[in-house]
């Protein structure tokens, strides 16, 4: 944040072109050098303080033994890589590790898809229907995720919960009422991402439905004269147009759906038997349940060097496409 | 649970009254009836009175409608303390993390200066770190410092997560305002300061107020943050307060669970909806250039 050294007044609008190097009178930007700078450094300090220096401090810590007796007295030893051997020897992370990415591809690739095909609904439906859709995306895109999780667990309760009783109703499973799905291990997968699902449609359905408002219809309509399908229409004509915010859509949500944390923790706490243990819940029971501090460390770090390497194309292209940033 | 839309097809609005618009406007309907479920259940459970909450069928509609389950989760928890302590926690970050934003993007986008880039670039990395990846040096940290078990730590914690995005945001209405104005304002002798908060402050204030609400959602619903750190009872926040939601009635209280998540989620829901169009083309903007 301090390499704020060549500095000069934004002459020109900051959208359009490359950043160049300031002309001018030498006196002209002394006097006005220094403001860019106070201005930056209260969120400067603030992040190099709280986001630059716990990096810094979690690699360090992710070299030592730190456990709750390091927590009472402050002492612990070096131990080299040891911590990161551990992890990579220990079955279980790497069953984390696979859990992880089977259920962010499978959250991704359903609210993605989904959000999609709402989107396109909505570009079809009258002006009340749409409002109507839009307001129900929003009540559930709204709804904060630890009240969400409270709800999921009360529709889904053994013995009383709706969702049983519905089941049980279409007599295609026989009585299913008693089920417990947060302790069975493939249903609490379901459950789960049927949450995070619902959630988070309506972003991406919203977000999609801009996008293809901005599409002009003449595109279409020559695509029509020209005999093309519905479906052909779609596929070669929108979806190019698409493209762009399909791509950003999939990137957050994969950043997103592999943190994803709360929902996990409040309706199964990674069980049965670890099925729903993902690599976030692997993270936190070892660093705040067992207190191994250190092994929790090396297990952020290699999540955070994996989530950088999924997302890193994404990066590149941005910096890539000369974007003034 | 799934939606089928049958025939991903645009229609244009010519054509669309030849075709079969009832067949749509079905397929929209019932999703809005499969989406919305889950709303209307908690709110629905969140007005029977006990009895009607455990049925072995379910009762679809409020028969005997009731406000027992809101004054139980209001009076017979810790609801009023806990509200107070997440006022307090929400208010500090929207307003130090707003300021904040505020000057940062005045520096990113109305000077140019050399590592502008590399700036933005690290603000964007930032927002891809794992909460819990962060959760263990700051639980450190924190400890050390006695910040672990106060309000304020959580304060801090918050504006460093919030940060970044709300700069991220921000910057796009900074973006919109035009350097001229600026610049007749510096002729007609305006000093920086002055350019700050005469001039420029109200242009973006729909970009401050978005800000504000986006950094109140999040410091508003935050749980795994403050579920670690706080360790005493009465500096509980109403994230923990409801994950861990019990009155002195006996069993699970699911009406009371359900009335303490709807007054939870009501005041989010209600800025979502002022809020929801500049998010979409807030982030859609930001990012999509690429």
């Amino acid at each position: 944040m301090t390499t704020a050294t060549d500095l000069a007044l934004g002459s020109e609008s900051a959208a359009v072109g490359k950043p160049r190097r300031p002309r001018g009178p030498r006196q002209h930007y002394a006097k006005v050098g220094l403001t860019p700078l106070w201005l930056l450094t209260p969120a400067g300090l603030v992040i190099v303080a709280l986001v630059g220096a716990p990096i810094v401090y979690l690699i360090i810590t992710s070299f030592t033994d730190s456990n709750a007796f390091t927590l009472n007295t402050g002492q612990f030893n070096w131990v080299g890589l040891k911590q990161y051997t551990t992890t990579f020897a220990n079955v279980d992370f790497w069953w984390a590790l696979v859990r992880t990415v089977l259920f962010t591809a499978a959250m991704v690739g359903g609210s993605v898809l989904i959000g999609m095909a709402v989107a396109q609904m909505l570009t079809r439906l009258g002006t009340v229907i749409r409002y109507i859709v839009t307001v129900v995306l929003i009540l559930a895109w709204a709804m904060p995720n630890v009240a969400s999780s409270q709800v999921w667990k009360w529709l889904f309760e053994p013995g009383f919960g709706v969702i049983n009783w519905l089941v049980t109703q279409t007599h295609l499973f026989g009585n299913t009422l008693d089920v417990n799905w947060p302790q069975n291990s493939s249903l609490a997968f379901l459950c789960i991402w049927l949450l995070i699902v619902w959630q988070a449609v309506p972003f991406i359905a919203l977000t999609v439905y801009a996008a293809q408002t901005q599409v002009s219809p003449d595109y279409v309509e020559a695509a029509r004269l020209d005999g093309a399908s519905e479906w052909r229409i779609y596929w070669s004509v929108m979806l190019p147009f698409l493209r762009p915010t399909v791509m950003l859509m999939t990137i957050l949500s994969i950043i997103w759906d592999f943190n994803v944390f709360n929902q996990i923790w409040l309706i199964s706490q990674g069980g049965p038997n670890d099925a729903t243990n993902t690599l976030g819940v692997y993270t936190y029971t070892q660093a705040f349940v067992s207190n191994n501090f250190g092994g929790g460390a090396a297990i952020s770090i290699i999540t955070t060097i994996l989530l950088m390497l999924f997302t890193s194309f994404y990066i590149r292209s941005l910096l890539r496409s000369g974007e003034d940033l | 649970m799934t939606t089928s839309v049958p025939g991903l097809t645009y229609v244009s609005p010519l054509r669309r009254r030849k075709r079969r618009p009832w067949l749509i406007s079905i397929v929209a309907i019932l999703f809005c009836i499969v989406w919305i479920f889950p709303v209307y259940w908690m709110v629905n459970t969140s007005f029977k009175p006990i009895s009607d909450v455990l049925t072995t069928t379910p009762l679809f509609f409020p028969t005997h409608f009731t406000f027992d389950n809101y004054s139980a989760a209001v009076g017979q928890t810790d609801f009023l303390q806990n509200l107070a302590n997440s006022v307090v926690v929400v208010v500090g970050t929207v307003l130090v993390s707003t300021l904040l934003a505020f000057f940062a993007c005045a520096a990113l986008t109305r000077f140019r200066f050399r590592g502008r880039r590399t700036i933005m670039v690290i603000i964007l990395a930032v927002q891809m770190l794992p909460t819990v990846a962060l959760l263990v040096p700051t639980f450190l940290v924190f400890g050390d410092l006695d910040l672990r078990n106060t309000l304020f730590g959580l304060v801090v914690a918050y504006v460093a997560s919030v940060l970044p995005f709300s700069i991220w945001v921000m910057r796009g209405f900074f973006l919109g305002v035009p350097v001229e104005i600026e610049e007749a304002a510096r002729m007609d002798g305006a000093n920086n300061w002055r350019i700050l908060w005469s001039v420029l402050f109200p242009l973006v204030a729909p970009g401050v107020i978005s800000t504000s609400i986006f950094a109140f959602i999040t410091a508003w619903n935050e749980y795994i943050v403050a579920y670690t750190f706080l360790s005493d009872q009465t500096n509980y926040t109403l994230p923990i307060w409801l994950a861990s939601f019990s009155t002195p009635r006996t069993g699970t209280d699911f009406g009371g669970q359900m009335a303490a998540s709807v007054l939870f989620s009501l005041p989010v829901v209600i800025f979502f909806l002022i809020i929801q169009r500049k998010l979409v083309s807030g982030i859609a903007a930001g990012a999509v250039k690429g």
